[in-house]
């Protein structure tokens, strides 16, 4: 679990190399200038509504893709396609097709679009929900084919119209882990969209992008804060509708991928979906980092009596709805026996009712007006391509620094992180110093901290991995103090007891048990590192995105298509190879 | 439902009217489904009239589920042909969905949606008649609940259990259930699976005789049965082995004979 902290020791060692003169005092100015942010009216205001573009842009960017993925999810399950036509390859098809706007980062597409239609508030929207669309609809389509289908067999046997059947036998045990990844896209929302921000498509990332290059350090901590306050109370009010909806609980350490994880973790029987047209829309729960299996979710739920082997990783939710419930394994299985139905279903559409006009207000607010996308501005003329100066570029270098840089970064993020737990398990005041370091490292944006590493450091690979690791490690941070909460580990208080110190208890008691699941979620979270490697290229010679983000601005588009192609194609090779370590993993010993 | 004697339809229920052969509710006429090493149907016939009580009995591997799915329109045979309620099969479409509506399976793994009540679940039975906002509105209101409270009393269930989980109840509970469920499609033709397979001793007569109380003199009935001790109660009995009809009798003249016909020599 460690081990992947090896990384360290290079990029230790190549640190003095980096260092400029003259960094420090700057750095000294940021970091004193967090605890007196300023108070000026102007800036708070201007703060104020920047924040509030920012959240507009990723509460609109994530309902239409949630709108956009399920009806794509719907059109790529191949469930959906045999029950309603007897075809396997429409879905197979679409599934394909939807790789492409899947591999290209958010940021691309935002700039893409940018170039395309000009600067307007849908580019922000759209870019978000073009890729999370087709997201959420691979992740939904595997839970969808994942699911038992005797149920349906059944309905269809007798005489019941496709749509009705697959709505009332896979609707229910979809709703969940719906709701559950719905809530942790929004989180992710709200952090693209600032990060988009920072490269002009309006909102907070842009006030903060100006203020860290003017170094108006105490302006940058009044929206910095501020935009803590706004991810931290998204991140608890998720948590709560997702204790009050009975919805699985962060599965991330379970396992990210569908098919190959193995929560431990039996869900509620979840009342109605909000309603068959947007339940992602409709509640927003928390946040399986990952994505739950639900048909081992359901094979769980379905045998109440059997409690299944307690596993440590897996967070076990709590209903905290005054029933007597056991915090134990079983808790869920008791709660799915006293649980009232109904009552969340009908919340859920009630949610939904109150959310809609909310968004079709923030959009009327905004100013969004869909239909600009499609008026492009006349583009550059594209002559005669030169494949030639495309050829010229240094592709084995481009790659291979694209490669290195998410090898750094996901051994960065992957192994700092239990080894700051580790280092400061004894101390009391360690847990909530790690989660407010860990929040301020979720919600600061690669390319800022790499802005903020080059008042230090000099531009170049190691620095942009630094950046990008750190907001990884933020993540992952969070879902290991999560999981270590969580959960009881009688083995560490079984060494505890028997005199062993408090590290060398979590290091042997706690981390053997989480392992596998924390090592399973890094190697996706490599595989995410990998797509994000574009938002970093500003910090300079690494790899394709900082080429991308070159070749987009001198409108070199032959060489921009060839880049993006290269990059979606590495990044699917990655998804694929990050699936295999994974489907190890995760594999039963 | 007027009182009427087990064997004659009652003119009210067939519209039509139908030569005497043609009022089977099901007929299976040379029915072959291939298998591996040999088929899993061998050019099966029968005919169920409607009112009847029929087992099916036959050691494991026999065909006994794979006639049963020929039946329910699961399984398209490779030859042969299939009437219901005195027609053939329609096309995908409307007008088979309305055929299957009135054919109801109580399946051996009951495929009770286990993340809805038992209300809901009771409803899904009547999905093929509803249309789509009633579909919708079944998984936020209870719907029918009057309906369904008389369903649950047929199998002696409480109406408390409306509201409750599927997944939180008991396996008795849940066989009863399914069999309320299948009181609320009230299918012409009622086909069951094993139904007794998993149930302990005195579950398993309980429910048999639940089931056997359903059949009413405009539904047959079909169970395939793994235990020959249980016939009391059915008006006749087929015996399947190795895949073809061995014997189609009345119930009460299976003896002894018959039964070490049909499981004798077959390995376990």
């Amino acid at each position: 679990m460690l081990a992947p902290a090896v990384v360290l020791i290079p990029v230790v060692a190549l640190l003095p190399d980096l260092v400029h003169g003259g960094g420090f005092e700057l750095l000294a100015d940021f970091a004193q200038a967090a605890f007196s942010p300023s108070l000026d009216p102007l800036v708070v205001g201007s703060a104020l509504s920047g924040l509030g573009l920012t959240v507009g842009i990723a509460l609109l960017g994530w309902a239409s893709s949630g709108v956009l993925g399920l009806g794509l999810a719907l059109a790529s399950s191949r469930q959906v396609w045999t029950t309603s036509c007897a075809l396997r390859w429409p879905a197979d098809l679409v599934r394909r097709l939807l790789a492409l706007p899947r591999s290209i980062h958010e940021l691309l597409w935002g700039l893409l679009l940018l170039q395309v239609v000009g600067l307007q508030p849908a580019v922000a929207i759209a870019a978000i929900a073009i890729p999370y669309g087709a997201l959420v609809a691979r992740v939904l389509s595997d839970q969808l084919d994942a699911l038992p289908d005797g149920a349906l067999a059944a309905l269809r046997a007798s005489g019941v119209p496709a749509p009705q059947a697959l709505l009332t036998a896979l609707g229910p045990p979809l709703l969940p882990g719906l709701l559950s990844y719905g809530g942790y896209r929004l989180e992710c929302a709200l952090r693209s969209a600032t990060l988009l921000g920072v490269f002009g498509l309006g909102g907070l990332g842009t006030e903060l992008k100006l203020c860290l290059q003017s170094l108006q350090f105490h302006e940058l901590w009044t929206g910095l804060w501020l935009l803590l306050a706004v991810m931290l109370l998204l991140e608890t009010s998720l948590a709560g509708l997702r204790r009050r909806w009975l919805m699985p609980r962060r599965l991330g350490l379970a396992g990210p991928s569908p098919g190959s994880a193995s929560p431990g973790l039996a869900t509620a029987p979840a009342q109605a979906p909000g309603s068959g047209r947007s339940p992602a829309q409709s509640a927003p729960a928390d946040a399986g980092l990952g994505d739950a299996d639900p048909a081992r979710l359901r094979s769980q739920a379905s045998r109440p009596a059997q409690p299944g082997l307690p596993n440590p990783l897996v967070p076990v939710a709590v209903p905290n709805d005054g029933l007597d419930v056991d915090a134990g394994p079983g808790g869920w299985a008791l709660a799915a026996k006293t649980a009232t139905l109904g009552r969340r279903g009908r919340e859920m559409v009630l949610a939904l009712g109150v959310l809609a006009p909310l968004l079709v207000w923030l959009a009327r607010a905004m100013a969004v007006n869909p239909l600009a996308l499609l008026s492009w501005q006349p583009l550059p003329n594209l002559g005669g391509a030169s494949w030639a100066s495309v050829l010229a570029l240094p592709w084995p270098q481009l790659v291979g620094a694209t490669l290195l840089l998410t090898l750094i970064a996901a051994g960065l993020a992957v192994g700092l992180a239990p080894l700051l737990l580790l280092l400061t398990a004894p101390w009391p005041w360690a847990r909530p110093l790690l989660q407010l370091v860990w929040a301020l490292a979720r919600l600061w944006p690669p390319p800022l901290s790499a802005l903020l590493l080059l008042l230090l450091l000099k531009p170049g690979l190691v620095t942009a991995a630094l950046a990008l690791g750190f907001h990884n490690l933020g993540i992952l941070g969070r879902l290991l103090l999560e999981a270590r909460d969580d959960n009881q580990a009688p083995a560490e208080a079984a060494l505890l007891g028997a005199g062993v110190g408090p590290r060398l208890a979590l290091f042997y008691g706690r981390f053997s048990s989480l392992a596998r699941s924390y090592l399973a979620y890094g190697a996706y979270r490599a595989d995410v590192m990998l797509r994000e490697t574009v938002v970093v290229g500003l910090v300079g010679a690494a790899g394709l995105g900082s080429q991308l983000l070159e070749s987009l601005s001198a409108f070199a588009w032959d060489q921009l298509l060839a880049l993006m192609v290269v990059y979606a194609l590495l990044t699917l090779l990655g998804e694929d190879l990050s699936d295999r370590a994974r489907r190890q993993l995760l594999a039963p010993p | 439902m007027p009182p009427a004697p087990a064997r004659e339809p009652a003119a009210s229920v067939s519209s039509l009217a139908r030569p005497l052969a043609d009022l089977s509710w099901l007929e299976l006429r040379q029915i072959t489904v291939p298998g591996r090493a040999r088929p899993r149907l061998d050019r099966v016939s029968l005919a169920i009239g409607c009112g009847e009580r029929v087992a099916l009995l036959g050691a494991s591997g026999a065909g006994k589920s794979s006639l049963l799915a020929v039946a329910n329109g699961q399984l398209v045979p490779a030859s042969g042909s299939l009437r219901w309620l005195g027609s053939p099969p329609a096309r995908p479409g409307p007008a088979r969905r309305r055929q299957q509506a009135r054919i109801g399976t109580l399946w051996q793994d009951l495929r009770l949606i286990e993340e809805l009540s038992v209300q809901q679940n009771l409803n899904s039975a009547r999905l093929a008649v509803w249309g789509w906002p009633r579909a919708l509105l079944n998984l936020l209101w209870p719907l029918e609940s009057d309906a369904n409270r008389d369903a649950l009393a047929q199998v002696d269930l409480g109406a408390e259990l409306l509201g409750q989980p599927v997944a939180a109840l008991s396996g008795g509970q849940r066989q009863r259930v399914a069999i309320a469920r299948l009181l609320r499609q009230d299918p012409e033709l009622l086909l069951a699976d094993e139904p007794l397979a998993s149930l302990d001793p005195r579950l398993a007569s309980e429910v048999l005789q639940l089931l056997l109380d359903q059949a009413t003199p405009r539904r047959a009935l079909l169970l395939s049965l793994h235990r020959p001790d249980l016939l009391v109660g059915f008006d006749r009995a087929i015996g399947l082995r190795q895949g073809q009809v061995l014997f189609d009798q009345p119930a009460s003249a299976v003896g002894p004979a018959d039964l070490e016909a049909l499981y004798g020599g077959e390995p376990p």
